[in-house]
């Protein structure tokens, strides 16, 4: 029974963490239509600067939040408005030259780390790193914990954003019909660009969340945008309930598997249940809900 | 489409140059170079049938290449048979697995159908990783080479890439031409004129497939050492394929050709400096900033390569096949506003 | 201008690669080496280079090679085999370098391997670990499926089947005996390193002698490494007499090991084997350290355990964790530990086994030139093979032994962290300290 709760346990909280990271790339694929390959790079970013302030200035990351968030969040609109809107009015033959220009920023992005911090693993190792509290035999990791309840917070800011201020009501209107939101007087390339941001610093607090727990190399960035596109489509394009959802399913899958099946598969099952949902459940969880 | 004289004769003095160079270059390592730019010339055009010209953009067509190359190695390590065989049955395997991969991928549109084919590819990676009784996992599998010299290599190669591009352009000229670009253009005004959409699919698929896994087979037989992380790769197979078909030219018969000539070469000048031009030029010169920026060059050689394909997206999205009178222009070898 | 401009870059691009490599006649003697210098290995890969580099100005500074410098022509290999290949071929036809040396993974390694013995090229391996490389059955056919089947016999019970599996393999390996033939002219690849099965030998009399588990569990990342060292592993322990209740291989980039961990708690094995590189070391000490996995000992093979980071990372994790390596500066061999110090003094940064291993190469490399009658590969090949010094990696000599030709024998220790530093603590003629066992794993903990 211990290993079940435990399994349990640290489904759930790395299911936290994943969902912050997911609900970024659901939110720009929804309102943009393209899938973001450099997402897990833009994390890595996130992680490099809260490296960096905790190495030579001593910040802890919970704190450097405050920097590594807006800064992803102007990377974000950047990338978006010099780099990938110019190729939504370019007449290729394809419209896949967007996702192909991710593909090149998440190179370059990984590149430029690689050649200001060397490929050297990094760590940042604070006071609470490994703390941990237990409840009865099952252990909970400090880190972890604080995270799954940041996540929820954020997420909780996020559904206040869409819901309640005009922008977010603009983002939604965008999401479900870009045409119409146009008509209605949206200025949809705004739009897609601050809601690049909005997604990429998202996950730039997921980044941070994770690194006093994890390490860091410049080619981290990968691994986390195949995760990010699977909560993504076990979601549903667009729903942050559905990348919630789709975060906590897939942590909990990951670990329920590396106890009973055995750690090696831990991948492939992360990737079979996003085929599974692609053929059976196409739209994800979203269709079960409303948001 | 060009006129008779004039495509055609370019078309064969470029193959008989092609062919001559190895006996006039006595250098292995510009001919290893060349192989690997022709076995991107087969990968490219493959991917270029499917995306360019039928629109699936699919980004897993290493999963194609990596089980020619498996094929091949397996059939040594396992029953003893020349690798060469390889090149039949990895064509073969290649196509196999492009059934079900079709059947899984091609109900899903855009991005959706993208995403299929990369975690297809992703699936296959780790299957290969995982079934170590079979594959020998990440020890890969190793295999002594046929030939000493590189010749015989480079011919096969070039063999394969120009039928490739015959092959590929004997379909296009076909009625399948016509069903693939109306499948491309709006795929279900096609369905409702009556084309079976989801057969063409399956039959681009299938002769992508075939051309990938038949240069993996190549690969395998070429360089004697494969594991799942190399020939399953994501960045380095599929993502390569889609930049030598992007930045030579999509839906262009010669555009990946091109593209995979310029990928190999940039790669490489980036890795080694200038092929060690800049160093000789700074030993030359004497000038210590030409050291300094050839070792900057090496070190930060991916970097630049990533920041050449964002800015070959940003303003040359048809390729340079695609966009030639655009390059033109801006070399100024032509003036701004003339046709073609 | 711009039309021939075009033509021209076009014309300097394609003869792009017959650019001179800066050399002219009455030059040093050129050696070539191939690391990972970016991507993700370069870590290991600068501290090879930058080891390389020291043994080199050592050399010329006593006068390389019969009076002439040794030159280095440094070589990226990306950590991609293909790439491993083509700087191979660059160096061997381009750069005419006299002998290369380097190679850092086994799968790049490998691919190198292929290269020189097509071209009868001697290479000086000093980290590449799978075991196939140095042994010329892998490079021919009926050599590696006569393995295959004798793997097949000893595993088959049925006497018929096993008998013609037996036929099958004896006819395999003749053929294989006969090709082996055709390779070993050409066969010039000389190793420094153990392979990767031997580098469990120090831990394997440890567990015989001392701990003597019962039963173990056995976690490892799936890379070729990984794998090789793992295989190697459940052999020992097997032949021991331990029973190996967990066998797991997991992704390089694993974040969380609770699972896995959780399931070995519940186990409850006598000791808990690792095969990792240095982060999910870290990770795999903290995350026991938090589940409070206690078995009576955690021992770790592979580079991850032995390095600074890895006690900075895992900080109260590592103390008093048993790992297997291959070399420590406080080894007494001569030049070890001053190789350490100059190390650190020149570049600011530790240095640990890799460094070692680069270091001696370039002093095997250097001592083979300087005995070779000429600069020719064969005459080089020859020199490297009869190879008999001292370095600070140990003693090194080429010999054959089992299925290996041209490997050199090297130790394996054990060390363990004992109040943040490593020491050496088996076999018992060169350990600096007693080891510490039974551990009290919580009062470490505290």
């Amino acid at each position: 029974m211990d290993l079940f709760l435990q399994t349990l346990v640290s489904g759930l909280l790395k299911g936290g963490l994943y969902a912050v990271i997911g609900i970024g790339m659901t939110l720009i694929m929804g309102v943009m239509g393209i899938i973001n390959l450099a997402h897990g790079q833009m994390m890595m970013v996130s992680m490099y600067i809260t490296y960096s302030l905790f190495a030579y200035a001593g910040v802890d990351p919970y704190v450097s939040l405050i920097v590594s968030v807006p800064a992803i969040f102007a990377l974000g609109l950047f990338i978006q408005q010099r780099l990938l809107n110019p190729l939504m009015r370019a007449d290729t033959i394809l419209p896949e030259n967007q996702v192909l220009m991710t593909v090149g920023v998440g190179m370059v992005l990984t590149e430029t780390m690689r050649f200001i911090f060397t490929s050297d693993y990094k760590s940042v190792r604070t006071a609470y790193s490994s703390s941990t509290f237990f409840l009865g035999n099952i252990s909970f990791s400090v880190p972890l914990t604080i995270d799954f309840l940041i996540a929820i917070l954020l997420t909780a800011a996020l559904f206040m954003f869409l819901i309640k201020t005009d922008l977010g009501r603009s983002v939604r209107a965008t999401a479900q019909d870009k045409e119409a939101a146009v008509l209605m007087g949206v200025d949809s390339e705004r739009i897609t660009y601050i809601t690049f941001g909005i997604g990429s610093a998202l996950v730039a607090a997921a980044g941070t969340l994770l690194i006093p727990v994890f390490y860091l190399y410049p080619d981290i960035g990968g691994p986390f945008t195949r995760k990010a596109f699977v909560i993504c489509i076990l979601g549903g394009l667009g729903s942050a309930v559905g990348a919630i959802f789709g975060g906590v399913t897939l942590g909990l899958a990951e670990a329920f598997g590396a106890t009973y099946a055995g750690m090696e598969f831990e991948d492939i099952i992360g990737l079979t249940i996003f085929l599974l949902v692609l053929l059976f459940l196409p739209g994800g969880f979203k269709r079960l809900t409303k948001v | 489409m060009t006129t008779m004289g004039k495509g055609t004769i370019a078309q064969i003095s470029a193959l008989a140059a092609l062919a001559v160079i190895p006996l006039a270059v006595h250098n292995d390592y510009y001919l290893h170079l060349m192989i690997l730019a022709l076995m991107w010339v087969v990968i490219g055009s493959a991917w270029n049938l499917l995306a360019g010209y039928t629109g699936q953009v699919s980004f897993g067509d290493a999963a194609f290449f990596g089980t020619g190359a498996y094929t091949a190695g397996l059939l040594v390590i396992h029953w003893g048979w020349s690798a060469w065989w390889g090149l039949l049955f990895g064509g073969i395997m290649a196509v196999a697995i492009a059934f079900p991969f079709g059947w899984i991928c091609f109900r899903l549109r855009g991005a959706y159908f993208a995403l299929a084919t990369l975690a297809l590819n992703e699936v296959l990676r780790h299957v290969a990783t995982i079934w170590e009784s079979f594959t020998q996992g990440m020890v890969g599998v190793m295999i002594m080479q046929t030939y000493i010299s590189k010749l015989p290599y480079y011919y096969i190669a070039l063999a394969l890439a120009a039928s490739s591009i015959i092959i590929i352009r004997l379909v296009l000229r076909s009625r399948l031409g016509y069903y693939f670009l109306s499948i491309r253009e709006d795929q279900d005004a096609a369905e409702s004129l009556g084309v079976n959409t989801h057969f063409y699919k399956m039959v681009s698929l299938a002769v992508a497939a075939w051309l990938t896994g038949v240069a993996g087979a190549l690969y395998m037989n070429y360089m004697g050492f494969i594991d799942p992380h190399v020939v399953f790769s994501l960045h380095d197979i599929s993502i390569m394929a889609i930049l030598v078909g992007i930045v030579g030219g999509v839906g262009t018969t010669y555009g990946p050709a091109v593209g995979a000539f310029i990928m190999v070469l940039m790669q490489e000048m980036f890795r080694t400096a200038g092929f060690g031009y800049i160093k000789a030029a700074a030993k030359f010169t004497d000038v210590p900033f030409l050291i300094s920026a050839s070792e900057q060059l090496t070190k930060g050689h991916a970097l630049g390569f990533g920041i050449l394909v964002v800015l070959v997206i940003r303003y040359m999205p048809n390729g340079v096949v695609g966009d030639w009178g655009k390059l033109m222009t801006a070399l100024r070898l032509r003036k701004a506003g003339t046709t073609k | 201008m711009n039309k021939t401009a075009a033509i021209l870059s076009l014309a300097l691009f394609f003869a792009a690669p017959f650019a001179p490599s800066g050399a002219s006649a009455g030059e040093p003697v050129k050696v070539g080496v191939v690391l990972p210098l970016t991507g993700t290995e370069a870590n290991f890969g600068e501290i090879e280079k930058l080891s390389f580099e020291l043994a080199l100005e050592e050399i010329n500074a006593k006068g390389g090679v019969k009076g002439s410098p040794i030159s280095i022509i440094f070589e990226d290999d990306g950590s991609k085999p293909d790439v491993g290949r083509s700087a191979i071929e660059k160096l061997i036809r381009q750069d005419g370098v006299a002998i290369v040396g380097g190679g850092y993974s086994s799968s790049v390694t490998a691919a190198m391997a292929g290269v020189a013995v097509n071209n009868a090229f001697p290479l000086v391996i000093n980290t590449g670990s799978a075991d196939n490389i140095t042994e010329p059955w892998s490079y021919t056919v009926s050599g590696q499926m006569a393995t295959k089947k004798k793997k097949a016999m000893t595993e088959e019970t049925d006497a018929v089947k096993k008998e013609a599996l037996k036929k099958e393999s004896d006819e395999l390996t003749a053929k294989a005996e006969q090709e082996a033939a055709t390779i070993m002219p050409r066969y010039a690849i000389f190793r420094i390193n153990p392979p990767a099965s031997e580098y469990a030998g120090g831990v394997e009399s440890l567990l015989s002698d001392v701990i003597k588990p019962k039963t173990a569990a056995l976690l490892h990342e799936n890379s070729a490494f990984g794998t090789s060292s793992a295989t190697d592993v459940e052999k020992r322990l097997a032949k021991l007499g331990i029973k190996i209740l967990i066998k797991e291989s997991y992704d390089k980039a694993s974040i969380d090991f609770k699972p896995v961990l959780s399931k070995i708690k519940a186990a409850n094995p006598d000791i808990v084997y690792m095969v990792s590189y240095v982060n999910d070391a870290a990770l795999l000490m903290n995350q026991s350290m938090e589940l409070r996995l206690n078995p009576k000992m955690f021992i770790g093979g592979g580079a991850g355990f032995t390095m600074p980071e890895f006690q900075k990372n895992a900080g109260k994790a590592s103390e008093k964790v048993l790992s297997a390596t291959l070399w420590y500066q406080t080894l007494k061999y001569p030049g070890a530990k001053e190789y350490y110090d100059r190390f650190l003094k020149k570049y600011n940064r530790d240095t640990e086994y890799h460094g070692a291993e680069a270091y001696s190469a370039m002093y095997v490399i250097a001592d083979a030139l300087k005995r070779a009658k000429s600069l020719s590969k064969e005459d080089i090949t020859k020199a490297l093979s009869e190879t008999d010094m001292m370095t600070v990696f140990g003693q090194v000599k080429f010999v054959a032994y089992g299925k290996k030709a041209n490997q050199n024998k090297g130790e394996a220790y054990v060390v363990q962290w004992i109040k943040g530093e490593l020491e050496i603590v088996w076999p018992k003629k060169y350990a600096t300290r007693d080891i510490v066992f039974p551990v009290d794993w919580v009062k470490e903990r505290q």
